[in-house]
């Protein structure tokens, strides 16, 4: 039985050096037969040639000056430095001009972004919005949605987040309260009312504000332990300062409000993780209206990232064919599809079963198994993907242990099981453009 | 949103077996988060059935209890409030509302706490508040057979409390509340 070889893209030199080179050809995706990186002297003939097929769209003159200006200086040096910059600039450069345009095309940014986006003015913040369908394409929405997003979110506050003592205030008020004028007696017997609808604290009634209330309490407790234990080392989250309680307050208020929505799957232990990149890039939005009403763009960003992957966290689906058994298995298929020997030999020679180490990086996407940073690189690309953030994240995945394959192939159970549960880090550029070529491998 | 449960005079086993079932089915550990006690329990199984509701008891020596070691008379804070606690025996003339009212003063509390009477009364005045949780089990007292099983559940949400009065009557559980207010002076408006 003959051997499916390892494709030769794979054994290319192309690992040893990374470079970005094949960013600014066209389009297209280059098909993988393709000989690797065009020398590095090259990139300064790219930018112009880019900028001429798409004058069309970029009326933006400031682009092509700061481009022109950028690829003469990297054509001075070829450092990678250089590169890097030039690139950022480009790339935020074409963030902007998209971003400034009346009605964005959606397609142009995803591809712009899934480059990664520069972590300046805001910009992460605005484009992973709009991905995650919280700002509509038109410009000219912008304002309404938000302020009826966020008045929404401030409604579910006020009728969620509320403890029973205060509702039965409400409820007294509402009625013919009187006693803070009281019957100017200051002695006596103090005379006895009735509770309304049979409301009391030891109420055991499954109507009962007071019985709920002690049944969140549960899940309130595990969502304050998880919030406290949140990226503990870093003091946005963690730490006595002001502002890390209020964050982490921020953290805790929309995990309750969301439990309380979807009674379906409640609160899932690492929620907090994949909440916690989103409110951080929100938070530290430098506009300042954005920024104070962080917490309510991040609860609807949050629902919409977690829409997809809801289903990963229900128990009762674990088995099914949407649970995340069956997404574990798409991923170990994808493996074998691409690089078979690898696949054979984690799977059927060291019995690595992809349970052991996918299961959090799949459920988590990711956000345990990088630095702070990477991961919100990474999140650029799975957001902005059109794929969709669970395609390209069974795709990352893959990648992952292609890029460590040298070390899986030599290891035996333990010391693979070890590597992927700890995984080494890794360039991510490199990570993403391993992933990105996964895409048009054909089968 | 504090909920404390005070309650006493329940005498078992020498005048009752036990707190009413009904009663006990709604005490369950984890919604309250301190219990006062007036006294007169009287054994070191009712203390222990009190603490599995919840880890903070106060206790005051009544004349039947067993164990001599708790106060005769206490004071704790649960919020704003600062509440007194005596079984009540100590005071006579017994239930007099002056001579409870000095003891209110001498403790310096907002809310006193007493018992002995097996009647449940709440009673405002100059100083304060004082509330009688009655007899948790219905058990007779020195001065009269007929007593009904009752507790209180008071709710301290900042300024403001709501007492829950808790009674068996006819062998069905009566709920009635009172609420009342304390100004930033150390008097309560009521």
């Amino acid at each position: 039985m003959a051997k499916k070889r390892v494709p030769d893209w794979l054994n290319s030199p192309l690992w040893s050096s990374p470079s970005e080179q094949h960013r600014f050809s066209s389009a297209v995706p280059e098909p993988p037969e393709q000989p690797p990186s065009p020398p590095p002297l090259t990139i300064k003939q790219d930018p112009p040639s880019i900028q001429h097929s798409r004058t069309n769209h970029n009326h933006n003159h400031n682009a092509i000056a700061i481009a022109t200006s950028s690829s003469s200086s990297s054509a001075s040096t070829s450092s990678a430095d250089e590169n890097s910059h030039s690139r950022q600039a480009q790339s935020q450069a074409n963030l902007l001009a998209e971003l400034s345009r009346k009605v964005i095309d959606m397609r142009e940014l995803r591809r712009i972004a899934s480059q990664g986006i520069p972590d300046v003015s805001g910009l992460r913040s605005t484009v992973w919005k709009i991905f995650l369908g919280y700002l509509p394409p038109d410009r000219g929405l912008w304002s309404s949605e938000l302020a009826k997003k966020r008045s929404q979110y401030k409604r579910f506050k006020q009728e969620i987040l509320i403890n029973p003592s205060e509702i039965t205030r409400r409820m007294c008020n509402s009625g013919n309260y009187d006693a803070d004028e009281v019957k100017c007696e200051t002695r006596g017997i103090l005379s006895r009312s009735q509770i309304t609808h049979g409301e009391h604290p030891l109420s055991l009634g499954k109507t009962s504000i007071w019985n709920q209330f002690f049944q969140d309490t549960d899940i309130i407790e595990q969502i304050d332990r998880d919030v406290k234990r949140t990226h503990p080392d870093m003091p946005f989250f963690c730490g006595d300062s002001q502002l890390a309680k209020s964050n982490q307050e921020a953290l805790k208020n929309i995990l309750i409000i969301f439990a309380k929505l979807n009674p379906g799957i409640r609160y899932v232990q690492g929620m907090n993780e994949v909440l916690a990149p989103l409110f951080y890039v929100f938070k530290n939005d430098p506009d300042e209206e954005n920024a104070a009403f962080s917490e309510a763009d991040t609860f609807f960003c949050f629902v919409e990232l977690l829409s997809g992957f809801r289903d990963n966290f229900c128990q009762q689906l674990d088995n099914s064919i949407v649970g995340i058994r069956s997404t574990i298995t798409r991923l170990s298929q994808l493996l074998k599809e691409h690089d078979e020997e690898l696949w054979r030999h984690l799977e059927v020679m060291t019995k690595v079963n992809p349970q052991f180490y996918a299961f959090r990086w799949i459920t988590l996407l990711l956000t345990q198994d990088f630095s702070f940073v990477d991961i919100l690189r990474i999140w650029d690309t799975l957001i902005s993907d059109p794929d969709g953030p669970q395609e390209t994240l069974l795709r990352v995945c893959c990648a992952m242990l292609i890029l460590v394959r040298r070390r899986l192939l030599a290891g035996d159970f333990t010391s693979n099981l070890k590597l992927l549960q700890s995984y080494p880090p890794t360039n991510i550029s490199h990570l993403l453009h391993v992933a990105n070529k996964l895409r048009v491998q054909p089968v | 949103m504090v909920l404390v449960l005070a309650l006493g005079d329940m005498h078992i086993p020498h005048r009752a077996p036990d707190i009413p079932a009904k009663f006990k089915s709604m005490l369950v550990p984890g919604k309250i988060q301190h219990i006062i006690c007036t006294g007169n329990l009287c054994i070191k199984e009712v203390h222990d059935y009190l603490k599995t509701l919840c880890p903070d008891l106060h206790i005051t020596r009544g004349e039947y209890d067993e164990d001599s070691r708790y106060p005769e008379t206490k004071t704790l804070t649960i919020g704003q409030f600062k509440l007194g606690l005596c079984h009540g025996h100590q005071v006579i003339p017994w239930g007099d509302l002056d001579s409870l009212a000095m003891l209110q003063r001498q403790l310096d509390v907002d809310i006193l706490v007493t018992g002995h009477t097996h009647q449940f009364t709440a009673y405002k005045h100059e100083g304060g508040v004082v509330i009688n949780p009655g007899s948790a089990t219905g058990a007779y007292s020195s001065i009269t057979y007929d007593v009904n099983p009752s507790f209180v559940l008071m709710d301290i949400d900042a300024l403001r409390v709501v007492v829950y009065v808790y009674e068996l009557i006819d062998g069905e559980v009566k709920v009635d509340k009172i609420d009342f207010k304390k100004t930033s002076t150390s008097v309560p408006a009521l």
